[in-house]
């Protein structure tokens, strides 16, 4: 889930379009990791150190890791470790980025360091996908902190984040979050989450949006929004709800309860209390995500 | 006995659960797939067919799939519930099977779950 939260700082400071990242989500799949973006990503080398290698590498027969050592960059157990890691999402996601020209190697280097420091990573934090640093960097990027029940938005969001990855798919990108009092839109699938606390939570989108939405997680086509897809929709939401209250109980000792989905078409909701609104971008188009507790 | 013989009847007020669930038990061979919406035409269902292995949602209108299976169960002692809920509390977990049901399963469901199930049920009726 780190690839995602990195797409989404790219975005921000404009290194990148959603458009290239749409592409590189979809091409990241057959990206093969380069030596140079493992090395500088380690911090073992640098991008002008990585250019040099690929300059001399034009006018040598050499493997870029044997120059690497040749010139004193890097080790042979330093190759040999950056090679058989498994590359994570974050960084083949770079590295498609630098492949198709849409950033150098300066370019990822700096963002890379900055995104680390931001969000206080480290490379170990981001090789797997450690449940109290995700929880972290999803807490800081939407500023669930100054929320009354913090750990409710962040452990509630981390969650959505992690099914909408395992039932829809991993090529989306965050934007940052609003609040707001009202939401109107022309699709709203909404659940009450009930017992110890009460919380409500939507998905809203634009027709389109919301029928692509449903395909992936049905794995089927649709040509119309009847009430198949409502359905669809409400049980994608009913299964993260659900997931939602077996980590309550399971870890908190909290009791909740799911009311049935309601589906709202062309209309609009108001919240007794402020909502945040979660948008994500999709490469079908953008999904609003609503979680209101109080 | 095979899964010819078995007889699975599907309560979800899930449009999307039942279509799922159906298509694929259908896909097994089964003898036959009963479907209902709440735990009322659950109850009714049951009682008219008697199928072999009920999975059975927990939140559904008219009547919890939890009042469903005392229900059941009061009526056929040996009726085989499986609860396939989204919400596997221990709460739920608990009540659900001090109402009579055979197992819990935690949506999403997997095919394969699904499939040792029914295997089950058919070896059991032998």
């Amino acid at each position: 889930m780190f690839a995602q939260f990195f797409g989404s700082f790219l975005l921000h400071k404009g290194l990148v379009t959603a458009a290239d990242l749409t592409q590189a989500f979809e091409e990241k799949k057959n990206t093969r990791m380069r030596l140079g973006v493992l090395a500088i990503n380690a911090g073992l080398m640098t991008s002008e150190q990585v250019e040099h290698v690929n300059v001399t590498q034009q006018s040598v027969d050499k493997r870029f890791g044997d120059l690497c050592v040749e010139l004193g960059y890097l080790t042979d157990s330093d190759v040999e470790r950056l090679l058989s890691e498994q590359p994570t999402d974050y960084l083949l996601l770079g590295q498609t980025l630098v492949n198709s020209g849409v950033m150098s190697n300066a370019d990822f280097e700096s963002a890379i360091i900055e995104y680390k420091n931001e969000n206080s990573l480290s490379n170990d934090d981001i090789s797997g996908n450690q449940s109290d640093k995700l929880s972290k960097l999803i807490s800081g990027f939407y500023h669930f902190d100054t929320a009354a029940n913090a750990r409710i938005y962040t452990e509630y969001t981390t969650l959505l984040f992690k099914d909408i990855i395992r039932f829809i798919g991993d090529d989306f990108t965050p934007l940052g979050s609003s609040i707001i009092h009202e939401l109107e839109a022309p699709h709203i699938v909404k659940q009450a989450v009930t017992g110890a606390y009460n919380s409500i939570t939507c998905v809203a989108a634009d027709t389109a949006e919301y029928m692509a939405f449903a395909e992936r997680f049905a794995k089927e086509e649709f040509t119309e929004v009847d009430d198949f897809v409502d359905a669809t929709v409400g049980e994608f939401m009913n299964v993260n709800n659900g997931l939602f209250t077996v980590n309550e109980s399971n870890e908190h000792g909290i009791e909740l309860q799911l009311d049935p989905q309601e589906i709202h078409t062309d209309d609009k909701i108001v919240f007794e209390n402020p909502a945040f609104l979660i948008p994500v971008s999709f490469s079908f188009g953008e999904v609003n995500f609503v979680i209101s507790n109080g | 006995m095979g899964l010819e013989s078995v007889k699975v009847m599907i309560a979800d007020d899930s449009m999307f659960a039942r279509k799922k669930l159906i298509n694929f038990i259908s896909s097994l061979g089964v003898a036959e797939v009963l479907e209902a919406a709440d735990g009322e035409e659950a109850v009714e269902k049951y009682k008219a067919s008697k199928p072999n292995v009920v999975f059975m949602d927990i939140v559904m209108p008219k009547k919890t799939g939890i009042e469903a299976v005392k229900e059941i169960i009061e009526f056929d002692p040996a009726a085989k519930v499986i609860m396939a809920s989204s919400v596997g509390t221990q709460n739920h977990l608990r009540d659900a099977i001090m109402a009579g049901a055979s197992d819990f399963i935690q949506k999403p469901i997997s095919n394969d779950q699904i499939q040792k199930i029914l295997e089950n049920t058919a070896k059991e009726m032998k």
